[in-house]
């Protein structure tokens, strides 16, 4: 790491004086307790929480910490990287650097001395055997419409082979509205798995294919229904030129899109990536809000609990992250939903997982919409 | 690591489970520093353990006592004078934070008892259910109600609520043996502080976790009442206000009373940064007045006449203001933490101490001296007055702060040499005690308090014999 930059983090580190308020949604004026911070909740040691991340950060800075152990690869990669803490630390301090950011600079540096987790490794391994985060053989199948569509909608691993329903409302909602539309001949991974988890090098080759493939296609915009792969474009790539937008923007941007409302009681799960990055929550509020009864739990926006499943957690810890979607959709029930909708293939795929026992359903705001569209444009 | 401490480890694992004991390097090092590590270095505990029953503390204890091995308690962290640092090589950090349960809130006795692990903001979310709340300290909300009581934390944020708030408690000494205090040692019924003999709860209080483990705590809970008004009042200087700061403690007349310099307190108790503060009189009273409806009233007929008469101006401030300081005050403090993060400074240094409120314009003057002669920019000091009911010997809290970017290694420094003059000074000057024994606090105050320094310590001895219970932090 450049001196520079090890000083910048290590000032940043100093003045953090660990009140650990950043554990805690806001108290006041409602006067009740809810913690923030799923990593800390589940583990319990100060390591889990950002000021003992810190702490362990310095160390490794400091030169204090020379080899890595089980507890420092657990504490620096059992975080969803939320960013939770900052946007609670943001509110009583002049915070410089994000935690989010420093704990990926993290394991950045963590990654740099090899000192990563063997299912990150092979992670990266099938990215680069199969070009997707699954390792999986097969396409998923989709067709562009029109080869000089200005629309691309990059699909992403997840949707493409876990929670392929996304993907399918999306193409669906693309074809009752008589839109037009490209998806990529060869659609590889975003890389955000390894952006997240320090391998930066290993991403280099996906940012440069997906690049030439978008540039290739002469779109002018690229829809995400993947708020991790949008905030990657945004974050890793080169500006390209095009604009990036997630389904629930470019659907509400539409205007009125003939959506027939159901009676179905829905809480919305903001995505991490989505609105504290991009901070991003009321247009997909406002998709759900024509399509369902929207209920609100106790921690929303920029205070909302992390589904649990990302930063890498999903792969390597997935007990705490189902523990950390359970606590989501207990909270959604006592809210009176009858649903938890997300706008994420991520936090789609943890949620369903886990409410697999519980009576509440679980789906993407693209799913509901698709379900209550008549057809057309009015 | 050696190998008789990796067998300790392993015991401990077999009294707490696996999961909640471990030397690992990374998950010690989290907790080797707090906000005070100017003057407490960065310092790993060789291992730490998460008890969850009493019945597993008693069992560390007894096992840490037997191969003499330091023990540190922890409730949940939130620390700022080094007291959970390990001095010694080879200490177990005894983190209770997973004992965190409110055993009752009796609304009844005006009660809650709580384990280490319970923040004010968990207490303060149940106890408001029946219109009662704790004495704040000017903490955060996430510390823990036991541990701040115990210690005696200052409880400037409602003045009314006085200084001590523990009524008994349960401790665990190094033999294993369970110690009960007032009333809990005769009876189920632990709502009473004097009990039997002396006042052993007093005696073993304000100890940073040298005399045993405390598992429970019985502390007294304050009414929350619907009517409240706020006042605050500019002044240039800490003097004028001091006899408006006398009537209405005379008179007891108000919850809250805190005299806050203009750039640093205040920004928190309003909760913004975003105010031009600078614009304000240096020193502000900020008084919040409580009651039932005609005493209500009457007190605010009195804090406005007395208000009138004090030579201070009257601010008219936005009304958001006013609701910050009172869920601050009499809600726990959230917002005025924003001290710990002042734009270009992000640290926090103070020296707290309790004295008469007729010292007050000399404790701001020598604070100011001290300051500028070890290097301290003037924008840089800060100070702050809390009188405490039931002001006998005009009591008073009274901070010496400095804020300042922690990052800068020679600002270190100058709050260390501050420090050494400091303390050194006010003891001179003539002070009631200090806020709690710290790192180069202790030392200068043993000196000077004669044989009962030598009854501390041997008292300390007799309940810790082999000083294992957080060794070489007290004396």
């Amino acid at each position: 790491m450049e001196q520079e930059r090890e000083k910048e983090i290590l000032s940043a580190i100093h003045h953090c004086v660990k009140c650990k308020l950043c554990s805690i949604a806001s108290f006041h004026p409602n006067v009740e307790w809810l913690p923030l911070c799923p990593s800390g909740q589940y583990y319990g040691y100060q390591a889990f929480y950002a000021p003992g991340k810190m702490e362990i950060f310095r160390a490794i800075l400091e030169g204090e910490i020379t080899e890595p152990s089980e507890g420092l690869l657990n504490a620096v990669y059992a975080c969803t990287v939320c960013g939770a803490c900052y946007e609670k630390c943001k509110q009583i301090t002049s915070v410089e650097l994000g935690a989010p950011e420093l704990f990926e600079e993290m394991r950045r540096e963590l990654a740099s001395k090899g000192w990563i987790l063997d299912v990150h490794k092979s992670i990266a391994e099938k990215i680069k055997e199969t070009k997707n985060a699954y390792g999986e053989k097969y396409k998923y199948k989709a067709e562009t419409t029109d080869q000089n569509a200005d629309v691309i909608y990059y699909i992403g691993c997840t949707a493409r082979y876990r929670v392929p329903e996304i993907a399918d409302a999306m193409l669906e909602i693309f074809d009752k509205l008589g839109l037009k539309y490209q998806v990529m001949g060869e659609e590889w991974c975003c890389g955000s798995v390894l952006f997240r988890t320090g391998q930066v090098e290993a991403a280099k080759e996906l940012v440069a294919h997906n690049v030439e493939e978008i540039r290739n296609s002469g779109a002018k915009t690229v829809v995400f229904t993947c708020p991790g792969c949008m905030k990657t474009f945004e974050k890793d790539y080169p500006d390209m030129g095009v604009e990036l937008v997630h389904s629930t923007q470019f659907l509400t941007r539409l205007g009125n899109m003939n959506l027939k409302k159901d009676d179905l009681k829905a809480a919305y799960q903001d995505r991490c990536h989505f609105g504290r990055d991009f901070g991003i929550y009321e247009e997909p509020r406002a998709l759900l809000n024509a399509v369902a009864d929207i209920k609100t739990m106790k921690r929303e926006n920029e205070q909302a609990w992390c589904c649990g499943s990302g930063g890498g957690v999903k792969s390597a810890f997935d007990d705490f992250a189902l523990w950390s979607a359970t606590e989501r959709l207990k909270e959604a029930k006592e809210a009176g939903a009858e649903a938890l909708v997300s706008a994420c293939p991520f936090c789609k795929r943890n949620l369903k997982e886990a409410a697999e026992n519980e009576e509440i359903e679980v789906y993407d705001v693209v799913e509901l919409v698709n379900r209550c569209l008549e057809g057309r444009l009015r | 690591m050696n190998e008789t401490f990796s067998k300790s480890v392993k015991a401990l694992q077999a009294i707490v489970g696996e999961r909640n004991a471990t030397d690992d390097r990374a998950i010690c090092t989290s907790y080797s520093r707090d906000q005070h590590w100017h003057f407490v270095p960065a310092k790993n505990p060789a291992c730490v353990v998460r008890p969850g029953t009493k019945e597993e503390v008693r069992s560390v204890l007894m096992l840490a006592n037997k191969h003499k091995i330091p023990v540190i308690p922890y409730s949940t962290g939130i620390n700022v004078r080094g007291l959970t640092i390990p001095v010694h090589d080879g200490s177990i950090l005894l983190d209770l934070s997973r004992m965190n349960r409110i055993l009752e809130i009796n609304p009844e006795m005006k009660t809650a008892t709580v384990e280490p692990g319970v923040t004010f903001g968990m207490l303060f979310e149940q106890t408001r259910k029946h219109k009662l709340r704790p004495a704040f300290p000017d903490a955060p909300l996430t510390v823990s109600v036991l541990a701040n009581y115990y210690l005696r934390g200052i409880y400037q944020t409602s003045a009314t609520d006085g200084h001590d708030h523990t009524i008994s408690y349960e401790m665990i000494l190094p033999n294993g043996e369970t110690l009960k205090t007032g009333s809990r040692a005769l009876s189920e019924m632990p709502y009473f502080r004097s009990g039997v003999g002396p006042d052993f709860a007093g005696m073993f209080c304000a100890h940073p976790g040298t005399c045993g483990v405390v598992t429970e705590l019985t502390a007294k809970l304050y009414r929350l009442y619907d009517n409240r008004k706020e006042y605050f009042i500019g002044f240039d200087d800490v003097g004028t206000p001091t006899e408006f700061i006398y009537n209405l403690m005379h008179d007891e007349l108000a919850a809250s009373i805190r005299l806050v310099d203009n750039q640093s307190w205040l920004e928190g108790i309003f909760g913004t940064f975003d105010y031009a503060y600078e614009k304000l009189p240096k020193f502000v009273l900020c008084v919040l007045v409580e009651g039932v409806d005609g005493i209500f009233d009457a007190k605010d007929k009195l804090v406005r006449k007395y208000m009138n008469e004090s030579g201070g101006q009257v601010l008219e401030l936005p009304a958001e203001f006013a609701r910050t300081f009172e869920d601050e005050c009499l809600g726990g403090a959230e917002k005025s933490c924003m001290v710990f993060g002042l734009p270009g400074k992000g640290n926090y240094h103070c020296i707290g101490l309790y004295g008469p409120l007729t010292q007050a314009a000399k404790y701001y003057e020598v604070h100011e001296k001290t300051a500028l002669e070890v290097g301290i920019p003037k924008d840089h000091i800060h100070f702050y007055i809390d009188p405490i009911y039931s002001f006998h010997g005009q009591l008073c809290y009274f901070e010496l702060d400095v804020f300042y970017d922690g990052s800068d290694a020679g600002f270190g420094d100058k709050l260390r040499n501050y420090n050494a003059k400091q303390f050194h000074r006010l003891l001179e000057l003539g002070i009631y005690g200090w806020f709690r024994p710290y790192a180069g606090i202790i030392e200068p105050t043993a000196e000077r308090i004669g044989y009962l320094a030598e009854v501390w310590k041997k008292f300390l001895r007799v309940l810790d014999p082999n000083e294992i219970m957080n060794r070489g932090k007290l004396f």
